[in-house]
């Protein structure tokens, strides 16, 4: 099935205001009350907890009311209608599909609205081998890091064998890299991102979002736009350091949507021919090097010293 | 004299009541670590001090942003990483992946001027 990867995400949250402007503080833009996008369109939708036109939300609290998955074609579309004889697919007034899946996330189904609107990888000159532009510096002081893409969605899951089985046999994601006991990373069929999910074995209580993120043009913009976080008053999870599993680079804050919020970049891909690992988890698997924010500071006080 | 000269010395004031409006709360960072270490709330009158580390995971601290201990209504201390909620009195986790785990409790002591104080061998044995 040609799905691309998460759209967007729907939150009903307790604080709205201050989810809104952790939103635009991360570096989403606003596109109308309650739609903050990424440079090409994909996002999340912040509305209050109660609001009427949000799916039931789960038992244990999570703020994540439903994941919409971007797809390629009205043909995907049809073909998911197809599949899903055994449960309730319902058919939005936007022509998007929306039902539950086996752990009881909602999930919804749109012709992706995702653009080619995103910035050039970070460049890297080595030996060789360069690639920015002819006198182009790589990085001033005024780079604003501008969010590019919707990434990947991190759940807590009761059953993370079913939750595989589910995402592999009823919507085509192909399993890249296991964590033993814990749960895969998985990849829609029309992408080659490492993942766009990731599961994680969890009591049945705890069932909801550990982490969702966004692409970032290269590991200079993740560390600027953590940076500026930190700058702002907001409070670092983990990081920024470099996932093994995917290479993508990271730093996580907590938030107001109930779970943490995360920068990323320069993810692995992959096609066909890859052969998955597994590994167990543990901070000497889970990161190549873990780094951690300092203030600005530089030898000598603040100026000339030998 | 000599008695109460020594106690202030093995104290160190944190504050007055009065620095806290009702149902707030305040990080406290005592080394200037860049991260606060235990955190004060004040609700119905009562200040309650637990060490700021999420039972989840043993190592980490609650708020999105400092201070921000406390849900919309302050009616919960909230842990944003993962949205666990603890109640105020007694720090119990009754939502999120710690359930039924508890905030440490911080010992502090409110003098009859309303400061508040924390015993140095308690910085110590905290770890604050
Ligand atoms: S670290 Fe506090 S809820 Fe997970
Ligand atoms: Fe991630």
């Amino acid at each position: 099935m040609n799905i691309i990867g998460p759209d967007k995400l729907i939150w009903g949250v307790e604080d709205l205001a201050a989810a809104k402007q952790f939103a635009v503080d991360y570096g989403l833009t606003p596109q109308n009350e309650h739609y903050y996008s990424a440079l090409d369109g994909t996002g999340i939708e912040i509305r209050a907890k109660d609001d009427k036109s949000l799916p039931a939300g789960l038992t244990t609290g999570s703020m994540l009311r439903k994941t919409v998955y971007g797809v390629k074609d009205q043909a995907t579309l049809d073909a998911i209608k197809a599949e899903f004889t055994d449960r309730e697919v319902k058919v939005l007034a936007d022509g998007s599909l929306e039902l539950v899946d086996d752990m009881g996330f909602v999930l919804g189904f749109q012709i992706t609205i995702r653009t080619t609107n995103t910035e050039k990888a970070e460049r890297v000159n080595a030996p060789g081998d360069v690639n920015r532009e002819i006198n182009q510096p790589g990085v001033t002081k005024t780079d604003v890091p501008r969010v590019q893409s919707l990434s990947h969605v991190v759940y807590f899951v009761p059953d993370s064998v079913i939750a595989e089985a589910f995402f592999a046999n009823r919507l085509g994601f192909v399993t890249t890299d296991r964590f033993t006991g814990v749960g895969p990373f998985m990849r829609p069929a029309a992408t080659q991102d490492h993942h766009t999910i990731f599961f994680i074995q969890a009591p049945a209580f705890m069932q909801g979002c550990e982490h969702f993120t966004f692409h970032m043009a290269g590991p200079t913009d993740v560390v600027q736009a953590g940076t500026n976080m930190v700058n702002k008053g907001y409070q670092s999870f983990w990081g920024p350091g470099r996932h093994l599993f995917g290479s993508n680079w990271f730093w996580y804050f907590k938030s107001p949507f109930g779970c943490n919020m995360e920068y990323d970049a320069d993810m692995d891909q992959h096609d066909e021919s890859w052969q998955g690992r597994e590994a167990m988890i543990g901070p000497d698997n889970s990161q190549a090097f873990l780094l951690q924010y300092r203030e600005k500071w530089a030898p000598g006080p603040g100026g000339p010293k030998p | 004299m000599v008695q109460s000269l020594k106690l202030t010395m093995n104290k160190i004031l944190l504050g007055v009541i009065d620095d806290f409006a009702e149902e707030q709360a305040k990080g406290f960072d005592l080394n200037h670590s860049g991260s606060d270490t235990f955190f004060i709330v004040r609700s119905k009158n009562k200040l309650f001090a637990y060490k700021d580390s999420c039972p989840h995971y043993g190592d980490t601290t609650l708020p999105w942003k400092r201070h921000h201990y406390l849900n919309n209504v302050a009616e919960y201390i909230v842990c944003a990483a993962h949205g666990a909620l603890f109640q105020i009195e007694n720090g119990k986790c009754i939502q999120g992946p710690c359930l039924g785990q508890k905030l440490t409790k911080v010992p502090i002591e409110i003098s009859e001027q309303n400061e508040i104080w924390i015993d140095q061998t308690i910085i110590k044995e905290f770890n604050l």
